[in-house]
């Protein structure tokens, strides 16, 4: 069975349906036509000049870039302290916690976006992009929990122990002795928890308005009103990027093991 | 660290974390859950669940959200059951290089990922160009904005979720465990139902749930591939909320996909084989 | 007064279910005291206790004279080491060993000295610059060894420090350990599930079994005369033999095995009286087969043997008991016996069902 070839052909068959769409895409983005046309006729470049003439794409972009800087840094922020907690000791409460800091990854996204939408509204006049920024950090939370958890688990805390013996508090050995040698593991986090933040839609879609919305969410307006490969040409290019960052972030970290 | 010492230091720790989600995730839920049991009056009441289950258009969307569930999560399954099985057993450098690639639909954007679909199954697209080219057919079929559509579409984000479940499961078994289930005579189908799947099921029944909620919730490929005109319980619940302003639906909408999503996760984890 | 003392101690980890309950034990300055006892029995939870890990939740810790129940573990100054050696991964040997002392504001110069002169004293002063990953077993264990005194502790805590060696290493770490303290005097507490390690290294031996210490004495007695029939067990006393009180006679007993009578020195249980049912212990090779009559014979039967080369290993049956007796030396292993002789002063006597 280990090396049947029916099972090496269904995974094959699988990569093709998993990564061949993104192959369409690019080729399609090349198009010269404006009507959706696969295999595409012409080769043309203007679908991505138009998209860095959007302004609309730029301004999101930007408001995407800072949104998801802010919510990974402050869910990074607030999760290393819990993943140490949860990994370090023993506790009353412990499994609660422990439910805590992962249901904002269980609970749909969209009840989340539509529950704080609601909530603003109520509690008080929140901006539209602190509302993101806090509906992002909250999504974010359960990924920066786990990967620094997983991270953590894997080294020995004996050597925590013996930076104690040797002079160190507890927060300097933390400093000097753990983050160190689990920096892998906060870089996979934050290129993970950035990367849900960047593409996320279901939480946006509520907290967004008038004038101030994500690149994602921005793309779906647009696509309600265009139908052309302008789409695709920036599509090609975020899927291009995220290649490169997963391609790079395995063979330095291993992402996959995070995912 | 004294016992007082530690609580302190624990409380320091959890504190700020603790507080950030009770105050920008719990209590919100709170909100909208109170708020889906609050008539006109103010009083505590059933209407809102009542006039929504009550809709027969609600009843179709909450079916067929389930159907398109049950069917995505078993292809799931039979697909990267084989996939992963073959993963686990390439080098490291080969495992690790497949995983990249087999995660890519989960960390592209989703927009990006959704709209490479249209251009194979639009009217224009991929399969009808080639169908016709073939002359298998003369008019285009329409496959976009069917049940059919979403259920590719889902299929193709939440299959690396199966996959990754599954590899990691597959690696907890030791290679002996195989090798001696086939010394003893077990045939290779065999040792592959009777061994790996019953030694992985914990792995399985992980993704299975993840999968399916993960149907059960997904919004974009719905939104794009599905439109108006099939509708899943999330794209109708934006749907009342921002197009028909009708806030009463989406409130009730949103618990009801809160306690779906609760009870398939809490009940799919008891599934345990008979032999275990 | 003891260097370090420990009274009445309770301590664990899950609060109302102490490990340790009323634990006592003292070490006096510049001794090698071993903790000795199978894997949980509460060992590492006295070391930890004395590093000030977990905290006592009742009872007193005192080093030098001071109370250091509640001082924390970072300003005890207390050396700790590792089975798993715990080197800091990302810092070189040199890095590794300063650690402490620039935790103590030592003035670079003298953190300079200090290092180099320690890392000599462990035979690694061209390794300063490496990486833990890039040293062997041995040497990381040197490593975490000369971090652990450069810091001149009060006291040198060694957890299982030789577990993670293979055997060859083992006896040379154990040589090497035993060589530093002689010569630095340090007070150790060591930590072992491992006999020989204990015998070899230690000026006295704690056996501990279930939170509580069963025996406290130096190599010699610990091995010869366990006081409880755990410690028997554990020292290798693996043989059993029932019997019933003949008579008494000043410091010998004489006992009825199956019939036959076995006279074996009592040490120390006080109250013994003829008709008492006790059980005896005595180690493999302690025994002997033989085929003439003499004092403390019992008739057994040859069940099968081992060839081991400098000894065989035979499996003997005397009436319902199993035993194991190790015969060193040239023996032609076809011969047949029909005696095991045991001699008294290598038998070990324990009422029955104590411990």
């Amino acid at each position: 069975m280990k090396k049947s070839k029916a099972l090496v052909l269904i995974l094959i068959l699988m990569l093709v349906f998993l990564l061949g769409p993104f192959l369409v895409i690019i080729l399609s983005s090349f198009g010269s036509e404006a009507l959706m046309k696969f295999p595409p006729k012409g080769f043309s470049l203007k679908w991505y000049d138009k998209v860095f003439n959007i302004k609309m794409f730029r301004t999101t972009f930007w408001i995407s870039l800072k949104v998801g800087l802010l919510a990974t840094g402050t869910a990074l922020l607030l999760g290393i302290p819990v993943a140490y907690t949860v990994v370090r000791f023993r506790f009353p409460g412990k499994s609660v916690i422990e439910l805590l800091f992962s249901s904002p990854a269980i609970v749909p996204g969209l009840v989340i976006g539509f529950s704080l939408l609601r909530f603003f509204i109520y509690v008080s006049n929140i901006p539209i992009i602190v509302g993101l920024y806090l509906g992002h950090t909250a999504i974010l939370l359960p990924y920066t929990v786990r990967v620094v958890s997983a991270s953590l688990r894997n080294f020995d805390p004996a050597v925590e122990d013996a930076a104690i013996s040797l002079g160190s508090s507890r927060l300097f050995s933390f400093l000097s002795v753990i983050l160190p040698n689990i920096r892998g593991g906060v870089v996979a986090a934050f290129i993970l928890a950035f990367i849900t933040s960047f593409n996320n839609i279901p939480v946006s879609l509520f907290l967004t308005g008038p004038g101030v919305a994500t690149l994602p969410i921005q793309m779906l307006v647009y696509m309600e009103y265009y139908f052309d490969p302008t789409i695709a040409a920036l599509s090609s290019i975020l899927i291009v990027i995220t290649v490169f960052i997963v391609q790079t972030a395995e063979k330095l970290l291993g992402i996959s093991q995070y995912v | 660290m004294s016992q007082i010492n530690i609580r302190r230091t624990l409380l320091l720790l959890l504190f700020p974390g603790g507080v950030f989600l009770c105050f920008f995730f719990l209590a919100p839920l709170l909100f909208v859950l109170v708020e889906s049991f609050t008539g006109l009056d103010g009083g505590v009441t059933l209407q809102r669940y009542i006039s929504v289950l009550k809709d027969p258009q609600f009843r179709q969307v909450y079916f067929r959200t389930l159907k398109i569930g049950l069917i995505v999560t078993p292809l799931a399954v039979l697909i990267s059951y084989p996939s992963a099985y073959v993963i686990n057993n390439l080098s490291v450098g080969r495992k690790s290089a497949l995983m990249s690639l087999v995660i890519l639909p989960l960390m592209t954007s989703p927009v990006a990922r959704t709209f490479a679909w249209i251009i194979i199954l639009g009217r224009f697209g991929l399969i009808n160009q080639s169908l016709r080219a073939l002359r298998l057919i003369d008019e285009p079929l329409r496959i976009m904005y069917t049940e059919g559509a979403i259920v590719i579409g889902l299929l193709q984000l939440f299959m690396p979720l199966m996959v990754l479940t599954l590899v990691s499961a597959l690696e907890n078994i030791p290679d002996e465990v195989e090798e001696a289930a086939l010394s003893l005579g077990s045939g290779r189908v065999g040792c592959f139902f009777r061994v790996i799947v019953p030694l992985s099921f914990d792995g399985l029944i992980m993704g299975v749930t993840l999968v399916f909620t993960g149907c059960i919730t997904a919004y974009v490929t719905p939104a794009i591939l599905g439109g108006s005109r099939v509708l899943t319980l999330s794209t109708l619940m934006r749907q009342q909320a921002l197009v028909l302003m009708n806030w009463e639906a989406a409130t009730v909408i949103a618990v009801v996909m809160i306690a779906t999503t609760l009870v398939l996760y809490n009940s799919l984890r008891l599934i345990r084989p008979k032999n275990l | 007064m003891a260097f370090v003392e420990l009274k009445n101690i309770e301590a664990g980890y899950v609060k109302g279910s102490p490990v340790l309950k009323s634990f006592s034990l003292s070490v006096e300055k510049g001794e090698l005291l071993s903790l000795l006892g199978p894997s949980g029995c509460g060992k590492t939870t006295t070391l930890r206790t004395i590093a000030g890990f977990i905290m006592a939740e009742k009872g007193s810790v005192k080093i030098g004279g001071r109370d250091y129940t509640r001082i924390p573990p970072n300003k005890r100054n207390i050396g700790l080491v590792f089975q798993s050696y715990a080197l800091f991964p990302h810092l070189s040997v040199f890095n590794n060993v300063a650690y402490g002392l620039r935790r103590r504001k030592v003035d670079r110069a003298t953190i300079r000295r200090k290092v180099a002169d320690v890392l000599k004293l462990v035979s690694l002063e061209h390794f300063e610059e490496r990486l833990p990953s890039q040293l062997s077993g041995g040497q990381m264990q040197r490593v975490a060894l000369a971090r652990s005194i450069v810091i001149e502790p009060d006291l040198l805590l060694l957890d299982e420090p030789l577990s993670n060696l293979d055997a060859k290493l083992r006896v040379e770490m154990r040589a090497e350990l035993s060589r530093l303290q002689r010569r630095l005097g340090i007070t150790m507490i060591y930590v072992t599930h491992d006999q020989i390690e204990a015998l070899s290294l230690s000026s006295r031996i704690i056996v501990i079994n279930e939170g509580t210490i069963e025996q406290i004495g130096t190599p010699e007695v610990i091995y010869q005369k366990p006081a409880t029939p755990f410690v028997a067990r554990f020292m290798g006393f693996d043989n059993r033999l029932s019997g019933t009180v003949i008579r008494i006679q000043d410091d010998r007993v004489l006992v009825n095995v199956q019939g036959f009578e076995i006279k074996a020195i009592l040490e120390k249980i006080a109250g013994l009286k003829r008709g008492h049912q006790v059980e005896l212990f005595f180690r493999p090779d302690d025994a002997a087969l033989v085929n003439e009559k003499r004092e403390n014979i019992l008739p057994v039967k040859v069940n099968y043997y081992n060839f081991q080369g400098n000894s065989i290993q035979y499996s003997v049956n005397c009436g319902e008991s199993e035993l194991n007796v190790v015969m060193v030396g040239k023996h032609d292993p076809q011969k047949s016996y029909e005696f095991l002789c045991v001699p008294a002063d290598k038998l070990i006597v324990e009422t029955r069902g104590g411990g």
